[in-house]
């Protein structure tokens, strides 16, 4: 992970140097390569993708800003403990919420929403950033990263759903003689979407 | 620690030295089990009602609209349960009977679940009165691969569970007449395993309904 934003910046400043940067420049897919387990696994279709995006910002959020309230607290070995902790349980208390508000996307995301527990962008930001910075920056960022791993996770959706259902969100988008690639919608189909943005993503990045 | 003189205190030095490392774990794990119990509290209610409206659902499906459901329970008499079964490895963990508004019997129904190609398929399965010939069946939860399996949920597959006989078992044959209502169930090409699955269920539930559920006729 690149170097943190330099110690002479403002509060301000540095909080929305973190919103952008985990909105693009070190953007969890397409840039540091973390959560790459939902990537794969959730992104079939527009839907499923947007609601763990969310799941995952909502978690990422609550636990940035816990951890970010007792980092003076926290001992060093005992912080990926607490980090853990801090993590599940917002898990679980989104998945509560998602059986109890949008049981048919409980029911297609099945284990991958228990799963965010161990995505490593969360706890990577806990550790990278949280844990050092305070309550305003850590709100930022995680809002930043998790903004920008929705983004990606929906343009993946996007991609595959078109391609597989010839359809955006469940409405039919393509003409009738359009046949469906039944690839995209098994593991193939995501490994291949990803190789290809991602691509795609490092030709922006090098012409820089 | 290493540099402290070993003393009579040795020992509570350690404890307070374990406090002071661990307190934060401890109050957190507190803190955060009773924020768990909150939220389930509070959404718990709303999680059934939830469940419990897609199985009503299904059910109209099945059915027809405005039909009754009564789940079945054990004769433990003030303490009764829902009453469950097990044929082989598939588990029934609700039998129901459904009237319609007017209160005349429709048939019988019941959750079964066994193991899928992917992941374990929950189906909701629904015989006639008599229990001469099936209803119909509708998956309640499944992972089948998309595309191949999860077919399961769509025609022609599905229709052939329609009204078909069920006074001999069902069997499942790869090649055949989907249309045909007798107890020769096609497969779903490249989800044979699926198919498989789904009819075992289908065959296990109609003997858990027949060994559980008195018929009327």
């Amino acid at each position: 992970m690149s170097e943190e934003t330099a110690a002479h910046t403002t509060a301000g400043s540095e909080a929305s140097g973190l919103f952008i940067r985990g909105l693009w420049e070190d953007n969890a897919i397409f840039r540091q390569l973390l959560g790459m387990c939902p990537t794969l696994a959730v992104t079939g279709a527009l839907q499923p993708a947007l609601t763990m995006g969310l799941a995952t910002t909502f978690v990422l959020l609550c636990s940035n800003m816990v951890v970010s309230s007792m980092r003076s607290l926290l001992v060093g070995h005992l912080r990926i403990l607490m980090f853990t902790l801090t993590i599940a349980t917002f898990v679980t208390i989104a998945d509560l919420i998602l059986q109890a508000f949008v049981p048919t996307m409980s029911e297609t995301l099945g284990p991958y929403v228990p799963l965010i527990i161990v995505n490593c962008l969360i706890i990577g930001r806990a550790e990278a950033c949280a844990s050092r910075k305070p309550l305003i920056s850590s709100i930022s960022d995680a809002l930043g990263m998790g903004i920008g791993f929705t983004a990606g996770l929906c343009v993946l959706g996007i991609v595959r759903e078109i391609l597989a259902d010839g359809a955006l969100w469940g409405i039919p988008v393509m003409p009738d003689a359009f046949v469906n690639w039944n690839v995209m919608k098994l593991p193939a189909g995501a490994f291949l979407t990803l190789g290809i943005l991602l691509g795609i993503s490092n030709h922006f990045f090098r012409k820089k | 620690m290493g540099k402290r003189p070993m003393s009579y205190k040795k020992e509570n030095i350690l404890i307070v030295n374990f406090f002071k490392q661990s307190w934060l774990v401890m109050t957190a794990a507190l803190v955060f089990g009773l924020l768990l119990a909150v939220v389930h509290g509070a959404l718990n209610e709303k999680i059934e009602e939830q469940a419990r409206q897609k199985i009503a659902l299904k059910m109209a499906a099945l059915f027809g609209e405005g039909a009754q459901t009564e789940m079945i329970m054990n004769d433990k008499g003030e303490a009764a349960q829902p009453l469950t079964a097990m044929v082989d490895s598939t588990q029934v963990s609700r039998f129901y009977k459904v009237m319609d508004s007017e209160g005349s019997l429709q048939g019988y129904a019941c959750i079964a679940e066994d193991s899928g190609y992917a992941d374990k398929i929950k189906m909701l399965i629904a015989v006639d009165p008599s229990m001469e010939s099936m209803l119909g069946y509708a998956v309640l939860k499944s992972n089948e691969t998309p595309g191949f399996g999860d077919k399961i949920m769509k025609e022609p597959f599905l229709g052939q569970f329609n009204n078909c006989p069920i006074d001999q078992k069902l069997i499942v044959e790869k090649t055949g007449e989907t249309e045909k209502k007798d107890h020769v169930i096609v497969a779903i090409t490249g989800a044979t395993v699926s198919s498989e699955a789904v009819t075992n269920i289908v065959n296990k539930a109609i003997k858990a309904i027949r060994e559980n559920v008195k018929p009327k006729k």
